[in-house]
């Protein structure tokens, strides 16, 4: 008998239920051998960043705190894919929600009655986000500018403008020179529950999770955007009208961003400051694909990899490795779920060994 | 029985058989092949036809069964290692890059060519003057009709110096002279001794050219004749379908009334280098069916985009249920009243990923959704009676598009726009491609509409234009030549020549 690879004629039935596990098993194997050649046993690593992650309610508790922001920047990079655009900007997007949160917190909430202050600094925050969307949106449906690029470039301007933010003008003037604004108040502070760091941007990242799953698939501009994304051509021929579904879908993206960049901000830092953008936009990618861009699964995959994040600083502080493996694993579980999507292409064939010698080629004239 | 000659067959298969899933697309298909002969592989759609062509060509490889090519036993992995063994194959769907020059598809393999004389050129543009295959070696193929593409499909193959050339419906694409000259080059490929295998659907087009007739049911071989031994269509159509089938339609007249659509000086489309269709000017009235007809390429495909508000247009009026609009107007135009079925059924009339119930609602978003809402259960409903009404077969109406054969896919989009209660429907080359079945069925459908509607078809069909039109308009270069018709137009003489762009009258 002899075993071969052939390319499966018809797609697997249901492909998406084993893909997630075996990318997952791949992705502890070559975590695995990393461990090894840092001279590390793997056993030991995967233990300590179990622990870390799930060892006590507290340490849950942040795995829960990291996964916010990623379900956020997750659901802005799934909504845009969906219609087959690719939101590199969600970084950008992030530090502008933080922004307009930031400034509505030290500059706007002061002067508005208690009861606004937190839906502003939301709307605020969202709406930082959805400008910053806007303009790879605009470019791209007016313009034909890849939105790829343009929204990646718009992350470096929207950091190094944050940065002017808090060493230059809004600078904390109390804060001895440290780089960063002045806290905004407690009545712009999102609330916090069981004692934890976990706060009120987990239930708004799970709100916004099923609102867009709901509206992709329940309604008219839902369907729309699904046609699209599958079809242009078809689209045009029904009439929708693409460009403008582009500018809304970048702005929705860039708005869903925006709330982490705010959340961060208003539930974390409780100010601008270095470390706000720290690539949970960019994770964001790795989680909606991890997601298979459905909106619903965003939240469970963020989960994951703010386990790995949270585990990942674990092995620094317990074994001194580097904290970075935690990304190392994350690029290995995205190259996992890319390896067993091309695999679940093909099948495993027996054939008897006779069958076998009549190989193209050699029969031929 | 199987044509004996005293040389052994170049081909021959034996037990092929081919699965897809729970789908047995090939079983047991024995057939020889010998050189210097046509033969047309006949069937309905889904009886096999392509995959056995496919697994020939090395696209698939079969499950079981054996290929001898010249007596040797060969398997391909890949269409490379069958056209090196001298099998070559045209698609359907064209395997072309379209940003690429004719001649760089022709030599994909070499890379960009620079210079314009270079000897692989010329040597292209003689064997394209050879065959009757004209094609411009320098022009980009994503500016060449389908037509035109189809020739550089077969340059390629003759170029690598194929002896066994597969067509995948290779008229379904074309006009009735483009038909002529590819027998033609049929004709020229048998002098030389190679084999040329065509599936097809069109009876008369196998009487015409083909040497030996096959025919697959349900991905089995049924029979193999001789075509001198063949009497009728009928003869073959019972052969392919096996039952009686109706060829001639049956057109009860119904009254003409008012025109619903004029046309009145479109140019267009707007923005491009040259007009496409210049001073364009008919009527369509309800009750009628209007037909433009034209070698492909000749502004048809151009018009029509324009026509179903998909392309701007330059210039002219189109007034449309009484009400006039400027050549910018109807482009922006709202609201229903017009229908059109698209020519790409399967890229631009319908959606591979989505359901059927989904697909239905592709242009009806306005009957099954609010402002906010899709009303998926009204959909599935009017799916559901969409599915039984049009016979719809293959997976039901929570499948997916992809599914669906050919025949069952355009019924889909017919029943559909059918379904919108248009004023006005446009149909573009409607029965491409699909069985003597879904073709009747299609037709039928097109004649009801009139009672209703006035239909405005676009078609490369002779028969098809002859069978159904009341007028029929004749495009050449982007004008039209003149309006015949139905009953003047059993001069079929007249209409070739003006395809051909003569016989205008005085």
């Amino acid at each position: 008998m002899i075993w071969r690879i052939e390319k499966r004629t018809a797609a697997l039935a249901r492909p998406h239920a084993w893909l997630f596990p075996v990318s997952l098993a791949f992705a502890v194997a070559a975590g695995a051998c990393i461990f090894s050649a840092l001279g590390v046993s793997p056993l030991a690593a995967y233990g300590t960043m179990a622990r870390g992650a799930f060892g006590s309610f507290y340490h849950f508790s942040e795995v829960v705190v990291r996964a916010i922001p990623l379900m956020l920047t997750g659901l802005a990079v799934a909504v845009a894919a969906t219609m087959l655009l690719w939101n590199i900007g969600c970084e950008g997007q992030l530090v502008w929600g933080g922004i307009f949160a930031a400034g509505t917190g030290l500059y706007l909430i002061p002067h508005l009655p208690p009861f606004l202050a937190i839906p502003a600094v939301i709307a605020a925050g969202a709406a930082g986000g959805l400008l910053w969307g806007l303009i790879p949106g605009l470019l791209r449906a007016y313009l034909a500018v890849n939105e790829i690029l343009s929204s990646l470039l718009l992350n470096y301007i929207a950091i190094i403008f944050m940065e002017h933010l808090y060493f230059g003008p809004w600078r904390n003037p109390e804060g001895f020179g440290f780089p960063g604004t002045a806290q905004i108040g407690e009545a712009a502070r999102i609330p916090h529950w069981f004692g934890t760091r976990i706060h009120l941007g987990l239930v708004l990242a799970l709100v916004m999770a099923a609102l867009v799953f709901a509206a992709l698939r329940y309604t008219r501009w839902g369907y729309q955007v699904r046609a699209i994304g599958l079809n242009p051509q078809a689209a045009r021929y029904a009439g929708f009208r693409i460009r403008g579904q582009i500018v809304f879908i970048m702005g929705l993206s860039g708005a869903l961003a925006g709330l982490a960049g705010m959340a961060e901000v208003s539930g974390i830092h409780f100010r601008l400051q270095q470390g706000l953008a720290v690539g949970y936009g960019y994770d964001g990618i790795i989680v909606a694909w991890l997601a298979r861009l459905n909106p619903l699964a965003v939240p469970l995959v963020a989960l994951l990899l703010g386990a790995l994040i949270v585990g990942g600083e674990q092995l620094q502080s317990v074994l001194h490795l580097p904290a970075s493996i935690s990304m190392v694993l994350e690029a290995v579980l995205l190259f996992g779920l890319l390896l067993s999507e091309s695999l679940a292409r093909y099948r495993l064939v027996r054939r008897a060994a006779g069958e076998e010698t009549s190989a193209a080629g050699k029969g031929l004239p | 029985m199987a044509m004996t000659t005293l040389s052994s067959p170049v081909l021959a298969l034996t037990d092929i058989t081919k699965r897809f899933g729970d789908v047995r697309a090939n079983q047991r298909v024995t057939w020889t092949l010998d050189a210097g002969r046509i033969y047309a592989l006949l069937g309905e759609n889904g009886a096999g036809k392509s995959t056995l062509m496919s697994i020939l060509a090395g696209r698939y490889q079969p499950d079981g069964g054996e290929i001898h090519l010249r007596g040797s036993p060969v398997r391909f992995l890949s269409p490379a290692q069958a056209l090196a063994s001298g099998i070559g194959m045209v698609y359907q769907r064209f395997m072309l890059v379209e940003p690429l020059t004719v001649a760089e598809n022709i030599l994909l393999r070499r890379g960009p060519i620079r210079g314009k004389r270079t000897r692989d050129i010329r040597q292209i543009r003689e064997l394209a003057e050879r065959y009757g295959l004209l094609v411009n070696p320098l022009a980009p193929v994503r500016t060449l009709t389908m037509g035109e593409r189809q020739r550089v499909e077969i340059l390629k193959l003759l170029y690598r110096q194929a002896e066994i050339l597969i067509f995948d419906e290779p008229t379904a694409v074309l006009t009735h002279a483009e038909i002529d000259s590819l027998f033609d080059v049929f004709r020229q490929l048998k002098e030389e001794g190679k084999t040329v295998v065509f599936i097809t659907h069109k009876l008369e087009e196998v009487m015409a050219v083909a040497d030996e007739i096959a025919v697959m049911r349900r991905g089995r071989m049924v029979s193999r004749v001789a075509a001198a031994q063949v009497r009728s269509h009928h003869d073959l159509a019972r052969m392919m379908v096996g039952r009686e089938v109706i060829l001639s339609v049956q057109k009860p007249p119904v009254a003409i009334g008012e025109a619903v659509l004029t046309a009145m000086g479109l140019s267009g489309p707007a923005g491009a280098d040259r007009l496409k269709f210049q001073d364009v000017d008919f009527e369509v009235r309800r009750g009628e069916i209007f037909t433009i007809t034209g070698v492909a390429g000749n502004g048809q495909e151009q018009l029509v985009a324009a026509l179903a508000g998909l392309a701007p247009m330059a210039a002219g009026t189109v007034s449309f249920r009484n009400r006039a609009y400027t050549a910018a107007r109807w482009r922006r135009r709202t609201g229903d009243g017009l229908a059109y079925i698209p020519e790409d059924r399967d890229r631009t009339g319908s959606i591979d990923a989505f359901t059927l119930v989904e697909n239905f609602m592709l242009t009806r978003l306005d009957a099954f959704g609010g402002a906010l809402w899709v009303r998926r259960r009204r959909a599935a409903r009017a799916t559901a009676a969409a599915v039984r009404d049009f016979s719809i077969q293959g997976g039901g109406i929570r499948g997916l598009a992809a599914h669906l054969s050919g025949g069952n896919r355009q019924k889909l989009i017919l029943a559909r726009e059918l379904s919108r209660r248009p004023d006005l429907l446009i149909a573009e080359q409607p029965t491409q491609g699909l069985d003597v079945r879904a073709t009747e069925e299609v037709w039928q459908a097109l004649l009801r509409q009139r009672a209703s509607a006035a239909v405005l078809l676009v078609t490369g069909d002779l028969k098809e234009a002859l069978t159904l039109s009341d007028r029929i308009a004749v495009m050449f270069r982007g004008r039209i030549l003149d309006i015949v018709s139905a009953r003047e137009a059993a001069d079929i003489d007249r209409i070739k020549l003006l395809m051909a762009g003569l016989g205008k009258r005085e």
